[in-house]
């Protein structure tokens, strides 16, 4: 016997309450577990950018287009590695619902650009560059619709049609890619940016935007002036911003949902708070009786506080801990199912160590108040209670 | 059965008038409830503003005209031709003049700097006519004037006012090389419009080269609600790939948008009412466990356990309605009005408000009832079965 | 049979404030208890016994006059240096027996040695010998709550006796007890002090009871009555 053991006895005598108080916990760490994960899902692209890559967007507004011979104007400045023309194709797979993140792209470009991020057998890739009908896939979208390589599969647009005036376009899937890093998202198609302009029907050699990886970070600044000085009073003038940075302002178009997840996961803890720590209070308060005999037995009143303590840590690690796991699951299994189009829920380690922050947090401010009372009890009072 | 009434209404008293003594724990699961409430009307009242917004913007008596599969305005292109071939389908309403009544109308996106969060978001810029200024429901001018056409001339929402800056009335604002000024504010009474600026559709072609190309159509129908003259005229022309919806369908689907909102608000306010229900059973055991020798001497002098089970659960009902007119009296407090705006169907910011409603209230108590009577089931069960011998122990 | 001075209490006073009324319960109380002593304290309620049991088992703490316990001071020890204290030289039984419900026979009277710096071991034969000697080897494993009052009083006393503390301090040790159970107790008690030489002190309000002690005192309004029984 350890006090360990004695403070797992007191934890489980009221079976019933334990239980009900350890359900509270482990809820509100499943909620915490699943939504932490969702907001760093969402942020993967913030959380993934480089340093060394830029994005460059038309003044008036990113969905605003730019010509495609800024690509070359570009490509000459001082402390550019390499440009890559991107452009949205507003591509859906049968039902207009069943969106596909496709860009037109120049391969090689792309892969200059973004290399470092994709993962894509060699054969496949060159397969993909000989074939201008070919797409490149991610994994998450090969997944979703069962795509293999070699599958021919229709795409459309919802913005761009063929010369023909249908909206249909025909792709051989030549390679299905990976990120490299777990949480990357794979939700992206790339089409050939020179067969997607020769075959839509609206007036060509626009780009949406372009992807810039510069030779150094820390010439970043004077690329972007550079850049944007290039263009400046002509029809199309241009923004220049880090990767970074346009990723975190796209993501903060939907509106502040980092505050409507802190505040359910603020409200789930501030339920247990209430729950648990008045549930200490009284179970504490129920056994002022014994605490007073271990006293009158010896035991220092520190080591009665630290048992108190180790209670409430005990509850709410345990708690946590289940809450985690099962979010755990519950995250594989929404990772498994189809038509969950955003990276990857992960709880990594960021999000596993704050839990543990928040569980010591937890666990003290529950605890303290009647591990404080378990000190401070006096004998004489607490036998005379009986 | 009088006396059973009388009976429960006596120990319904009895408890209530007991709960001082277990305060702190009663206020731990009153508490719990609430906050699950409060956060369950949260995200009702937020979807619900969002819908609210954007179905106002729509109208039976008008049809939009996008290309087939766009989805939305944004995405949509149609070309002259296939404007003037449209608006002579029949079903549309015509002028004194006998000629039909439509908008030809473009969709561009600029940037706007989001007051909140200072951050630059999409903001929506509409191409117009008068007749198509003329289309909205309850649209006015509330500050300076109607554009010029012809001019480089901006009017600006009241929402983008509120939500935004950069469109402030007098600003002169630069997209490529072109300046426009802002020359008035209107309003269209809160709808999702008012998240735009409009400005003349035919300068908005040549400054934004868009040849002379539009990328929607508004028609007013001679029979609101009918556009079954389009959609026939759609059918016989192999040229016209174009879908065709009321107004008022349109901007339905567009406020579905968030219902993905309420699900999710449903689903977490549930989880953490389990959470919550954990308290209440708690606090409810205690309670029955504190009253244990009560209720024992009350059954012995020939009280039923039918009084003793609905003692327990009113108890328990009363800790959960409080819990929920807390929650929804804090949601409505802080919830109710609060502004914001978000991506909407076309790829730009739709502001809108939380509204909540009557409907939405009663969600509230209702969840924090069944929380109540769940949590009080279990323990009241218990209490009908204590056994009456209880009462003759000792109370050491 | 009794040996050296175990106990020496010299002018103690004890006194505490009731809103604006002060309560004197001892006032110059002096008393010595010799090893080897099996003494009982008597006296009607309010007479200050159970104070009396709290200053010399060291819970409480006089208002003025020194404690000694062989041959050191004690009065004047720090709440800690007192738990330390209570833990090797002093035994506790109580009315109601005070178990910890939780743990099983053996776990409460093992209790008191995760103050000891005994290995798992040792402790384990510690605890076997006392539940011996109390005649519950057989109910090791048992829950008190399952067990009878006299039952858990024998818990109780292999719980006080299983650190092998020099004196043993009982509150009303039978006052939850019928009479025959109670003897028996009180015969434990007996053979604890004769045979194991144990400093027993017992407050009681049973007569018989006190029988079984050595010596008697009786307490009223603080102070002893038969003066010629202190020694």
């Amino acid at each position: 016997m350890s006090d360990l053991y004695l403070v797992y006895k007191n934890l489980t005598r009221k079976k019933l309450r334990f239980f009900l108080t350890l359900f509270a916990i482990f809820i509100a760490f499943l909620i915490y577990g699943a939504l932490t994960a969702f907001d760093t899902a969402l942020n993967a692209g913030v959380e993934l950018s480089a340093d060394n890559r830029l994005v460059t967007v038309n003044k008036i507004n990113f969905t605003q287009p730019l010509p495609i011979s800024y690509v070359r104007k570009v490509e000459t400045i001082k402390g550019i590695a390499a440009v890559v023309p991107l452009n949205w194709f507003g591509g859906y797979y049968k039902d207009p619902q069943q969106q596909v993140l496709t860009f037109a792209v120049d391969p090689p470009k792309l892969m200059a650009v973004y290399g470092d991020d994709l993962a894509i057998d060699e054969d496949h890739y060159k397969n993909w560059l000989k074939n201008q009908q070919g797409i490149l896939v991610g994994k998450s979208v090969a997944d979703m619709y069962g795509w293999k390589v070699g599958d021919r599969i229709p795409l459309n647009s919802n913005i761009f049609s063929k010369r023909d005036g249908s909206t249909s376009w025909e792709f051989d899937v030549e390679g299905i890619y990976t990120g490299k890093r777990p949480q990357a998202d794979t939700n992206g198609v790339y089409i050939h940016y020179k067969y997607f302009n020769e075959t839509q029907s609206f007036g060509g050699n626009y780009i949406g935007w372009m992807g810039i990886k510069t030779t150094d970070p820390a010439l970043n600044e004077q690329v972007i002036k550079t850049l944007d000085e290039m263009f400046v009073n002509t029809p199309f003038e241009t923004e220049t911003v880090p990767e970074k940075a346009f990723n975190k302002s796209f993501i903060a178009q939907l509106g502040n949902i980092g505050l409507i997840i802190s505040s359910v996961v603020f409200a789930a803890f501030f339920i247990i708070l209430v729950i648990v720590g008045f549930s200490m209070a009284l179970a504490i308060r129920e056994r002022t009786g014994e605490i007073g005999v271990m006293k009158t037995l010896g035991f220092p009143s520190q080591r009665i506080f630290k048992m108190v303590l180790m209670e409430s840590f005990m509850l709410t690690f345990l708690g946590g801990s289940i809450g985690l796991l099962v979010a755990t699951l519950f995250l594989g299994f929404l990772n498994e199912a189809p038509q969950f189009p955003i990276a990857d829920l992960i709880l990594t380690k960021g999000i596993i160590l704050q839990a543990v922050g928040v569980m010591i947090v937890l666990s003290l401010i529950t605890g303290i108040i009647p591990a404080v009372n378990a000190l401070k009890l006096n004998i004489v009072t607490a036998l005379s209670r009986r | 059965m009088t006396s059973i009434f009388s009976q429960i209404i006596t120990v319904v008293m009895m408890n209530i008038r007991s709960l001082p003594r277990r305060f702190w724990m009663s206020l731990a699961a009153t508490l719990a409830i609430a906050v699950v409430v409060a956060v369950l009307l949260s995200f009702l009242s937020m979807s619900n503003g969002f819908r609210k917004t954007l179905e106002g913007a729509g109208t039976e008596d008008t049809a939009i005209i996008t290309r087939s599969g766009s989805k939305s305005e944004l995405n949509s292109v149609l070309s002259n031709d296939v404007v003037n071939i449209i608006t002579t389908a029949p079903g549309i309403a015509k002028d004194a003049n006998d000629r039909p009544i439509y908008s030809a109308e473009l969709y561009v996106v600029v940037d706007g700097i989001k007051r909140t969060t200072n951050t630059k978001v999409n903001i929506p810029m509409r191409g117009i006519s008068q007749t198509g200024f003329d289309l909205r429901k309850n649209v006015k001018i509330t500050e300076g004037r109607m554009f010029e056409p012809g001019k480089n001339e901006i009017i600006a929402g009241a929402s983008i006012q509120r939500e935004f800056s950069g469109f402030e009335l007098g600003n002169r604002v630069k997209f490529g090389k072109t300046t426009w000024t802002v020359v008035g504010i209107f309003s269209t009474g809160g709808s999702a419009f008012e998240s735009e600026l409009w400005a003349d559709a035919r300068v908005l072609q040549s400054q934004f080269r868009r040849g002379n190309s539009f990328q929607t159509v508004r028609v007013l129908l001679s029979e609101p609600g009918n556009i079954d003259g389009l959609l026939k005229a759609v059918e016989d022309d192999p040229r016209l790939m174009l879908d065709i919806q009321t107004e008022a369908d349109f901007f339905k689907e567009q406020g579905e948008a968030l219902g993905g909102m309420v699900k999710l608000g449903w689903i977490l306010s549930i989880v953490m009412s389990l959470g919550a229900l954990a308290g209440a059973l708690n606090t409810m055991y205690i309670s029955v466990t504190e009253r244990e020798q009560e209720i024992a001497t009350l059954r012995a002098i020939g009280f039923s356990n039918i009084s003793a089970f609905f003692g327990t659960l009113v108890e328990s009902l009363v800790l959960s309605l409080l819990g929920g007119i807390i929650g929804t009296v804090a949601a409505y407090l802080f919830m109710d009005g609060l502004t914001t705006s978000t991506l909407g169907g076309n790829f730009t910011q739709v502001a809108f408000t939380f509204e909540m409603s009557s409907d939405l209230l009663m969600n509230g108590i209702i969840l924090a009832l069944i929380i109540g009577l769940v949590g009080g089931f279990f323990p009241a069960w218990r209490a009908a079965r204590l056994p009456v011998v209880l009462a003759f122990r000792g109370g050491a | 049979m009794t040996g050296g001075k175990l106990y020496d209490l010299r002018g103690v006073s004890k006194s505490f404030t009731k809103g604006k009324e002060k309560i004197t319960i001892f006032n110059d109380l002096n008393m010595s208890i010799s090893e080897g002593d099996f003494l009982a304290i008597m006296g009607p309620s309010g007479s200050g016994k159970t104070t009396l049991l709290n200053l010399l088992g060291g819970v409480d703490k006089p208002t003025g006059g020194e404690i000694w316990f062989d041959d050191s001071r004690v009065d004047n020890l720090s709440e800690s240096q007192l738990a330390k204290w209570r833990a090797n030289n002093i035994g506790f039984i109580f009315q109601f027996y005070n178990l910890m419900p939780m743990l099983n026979a053996e776990r409460n009277v093992e209790l008191p040695l995760l103050l000891t710096k005994l290995s798992a071991k040792e402790r384990k034969k510690n605890v076997a010998a006392a539940m011996e000697l109390v005649g519950l080897s057989d109910r090791a494993k048992h829950m008190t709550s399952e067990m009878s009052g006299g039952q858990q009083q024998r818990v109780a006393i292999a719980r006080a006796i299983v650190s092998d503390p020099k004196l043993i301090l009982c509150d009303e040790p039978t006052g939850d007890l019928d009479r025959k159970t109670a003897d028996e107790i009180l015969s434990m008690l007996q053979l604890l002090n004769r045979e194991f030489g144990k400093t027993i002190v017992m407050v009681t309000h049973d007569p018989s009871a006190a029988n079984y002690a050595k010596r008697v005192l009786h307490l009223d309004k603080g102070e002893f009555v038969e003066k010629d029984l202190v020694a």
